[in-house]
């Protein structure tokens, strides 16, 4: 065996855990939640039953399915949209040196690193109805302190996306600091020679630098968001987006885990497409 | 005029920070103050509470005996007429007095041990395994090094909604869901896979920026592969190795999907995730000990995260956390 095979084959043994443990408990999943999409999936001991495309004729059919759908891409919109002004806002008031910086950016990691489950409460506890001390502050607006955002399916949708953009935002405003800090300052000096406006600098000099950085993080998070589960359950689970809906047809009341087995494919192909997106225009493979 | 502009774009940006700081900070802030206040005063309006008190922390931590947990006068009556009762009667009071107890205890320190050796314990088999697939991904040559690894990439995008069914009923199938002890290897095992992904494409990216004629004049003193990943590779990617640690100890710290699927039937092997949750949807009027709970639930993993944030926003940005 000469010293490359050997080398060769010594690397395939050090990647080899990895890849039997990904294989099994990654790739075949997803293949086996294909095949259970067209089984009536039993939860005792008797076969899953052979349905053919019953289940998916069963979701397409079903109104609150295509409700739930639309609410998982209006979840996704909103909260990336949010998420990239807000960070992008952020970054550019955080790429300037002021007294108090190093504070401000250690808090700014606060919301995306806190554990989910140690925020939710809090977040559950401002927006109490009556009580809770964000309503009494809106009720200075004007606004009806009774309204009980995080448990009223109408209004869930808000909590929850406003709960994401917040806890999300740090970092997309990280990405798009870093690139802002590599930008060649002779660019703002040029323009700047030329009597360029501070707006004119930002919209031709900026935004052109950030572009790249900002598209791949917008793909990024909603691939994330698309499938999002414990951000959105936790903070309210009558939010209702997609991944709720599978969690729920799955795991409680009558376990429906055919169906829910079906909607994840729906869920997963969407999200390859997605991700082939972001392989071919951000990856560039 | 100018010095009119700059004062009106100073004072513009500082109420902009403001605002941010007051946005970031505003949950926090009232999660630590009803943290200190007892149950009963938690919708006290203000921002400092009127009576401070440790008293939740030292319920929660175990210092003291909480009120549900000492006993209630039915139950100290049933115990004194217990001896009046038939021998196989007496066993029966004495075991629905203790469930009614259990039931109504806060048992915060278990969910805690139970996610600290679960998180603790799978990032530390994802970091080994890492350790060595990131050196062969950075350092040797071999057939279908570059498929393998554009295939964790995208693994590592996948998420936990999509393998929720098909794992459940691996599980199922294999028996490893019918006690509370194999329901939590199932999680451990879960955990490890999923934070090897972002681990892998972590160290990967920091193996290679080790120059290589460091461990090429060991290779030829005679060192063997192995000896050059103990004893050069790992000591020097050390940062980089506590930071990846922390990042697979957060992911499992966090994780609530799987935990509530395998192990919500057995409470004795409950996460601090699942715990919390379960305990908050079925209790009342406990708001204090919720966010104390929440409060020494962050803690552990926002005090690592600021002694690492050197390092932190390094690897954040140049790879994004998996969610």
């Amino acid at each position: 065996m000469s010293l490359k095979e050997k080398e060769a084959k010594f690397g395939w043994k050090l990647v080899l855990p990895t890849v039997i443990l990904i294989s099994l408990l990654i790739l075949y999943p997803v293949i086996y939640n294909i095949y259970l999409s067209f089984f009536e999936v039993s939860i005792s001991d008797a076969p899953n039953k052979f349905v053919g495309l019953g289940n998916y004729r069963e979701i397409l059919t079903d109104a609150s399915f295509w409700k739930s759908f639309g609410i998982t891409i209006l979840f996704t919109f909103t909260t990336v949209v949010g998420s990239i002004l807000l960070g992008l806002g952020v970054a550019l008031l955080m790429n300037r040196e002021f007294p108090g910086r190093n504070i401000v950016r250690a808090l700014l990691l606060l919301p995306y690193v806190t554990p989910l489950i140690a925020i939710v409460f809090a977040w559950k506890y401002i927006f109490l109805p009556i009580d809770g001390p964000l309503m009494q502050f809106l009720a200075i607006f004007g606004m009806n302190p009774g309204n009980d955002f995080v448990n009223n399916p109408n209004n869930a949708f808000w909590v929850v996306s406003v709960f994401n953009i917040w806890r999300n935002f740090p970092f997309v405003y990280l990405m798009i600091l870093s690139r802002l800090q590599s930008i060649n300052s002779d660019y703002y000096e040029a323009a700047e020679i030329d009597g360029a406006s501070d707006w004119q600098k930002f919209v031709h000099i900026t935004l052109p630098e950030l572009y790249f950085v900002i598209a791949s993080v917008a793909l990024l998070r909603g691939i994330w968001n698309f499938y999002k589960f414990d951000e959105v359950y936790l903070m309210s689970k009558f939010a209702n987006t997609l991944p709720v809906y599978i969690y729920e047809k799955a795991f409680s009341g009558i376990p429906e885990q055919g169906v829910a087995a079906a909607i994840a494919t729906i869920l997963f192909v969407i999200m390859i497409s997605l991700i082939g997106l972001y392989v071919k225009k951000v990856l560039k493979w | 005029m100018v010095k009119k502009k700059s004062f009106l774009r100073s004072f513009i940006f500082w109420s902009l920070i403001v605002i941010l700081v007051v946005f970031i900070t505003y949950p926090f802030v009232w999660m630590l103050s009803v943290s200190f206040r007892y149950d009963t005063d938690a919708f006290e309006p203000g921002i400092i509470p009127e009576r401070p008190t440790l008293d939740t922390y030292a319920i929660l931590l175990g210092f003291k005996k909480s009120v549900r947990e000492e006993l209630s006068n039915e139950q100290q009556q049933l115990l004194e007429i217990i001896d009046l009762l038939p021998e196989d009667q007496q066993e029966a009071v004495l075991a629905e007095i203790e469930a009614q107890r259990k039931k109504e205890s806060f048992p915060f320190l278990r969910f805690f041990r139970n996610s600290l050796l679960l998180a603790g314990l799978s990032a530390l088999v994802s970091l080994i395994l890492s350790v060595f697939g990131a050196y062969a991904f950075s350092r040797i040559e071999f057939k279908g090094r570059g498929t393998i690894q554009r295939g964790v990439l995208i693994v590592y995008l996948f998420g936990g909604t999509i393998l929720a069914v098909p794992l459940y009923q691996i599980f199922v199938k294999i028996g490893l869901t019918s006690t509370g002890f194999s329901s939590a290897i199932a999680l451990f095992i879960i955990y490890i896979v999923q934070t090897i992904p972002v681990s892998l494409y972590m160290l990967g990216n920091y193996f290679r920026t080790i120059p290589r004629s460091i461990e090429e004049a060991a290779i030829i003193d005679g060192t063997t592969r192995m000896g050059v990943i103990t004893k050069i590779i790992i000591p020097l990617s050390l940062p980089a190795i506590i930071t990846v640690y922390i990042y697979a100890f957060m992911i499992a710290w966090n994780e609530f999907l799987f935990a509530s699927i395998f192990v919500r039937p057995f409470p004795e092997f409950y996460t601090l995730p699942l715990g919390l949750n379960e305990i908050f949807n079925s209790e009342h009027a406990i708001w204090a000990k919720m966010m104390a709970a929440s409060v020494v639930t962050a803690v552990p993993v926002v005090v690592m995260f600021m002694m690492m944030e050197k390092y932190l926003t390094g690897g954040l940005t140049a790879g994004g956390v998996k969610e």
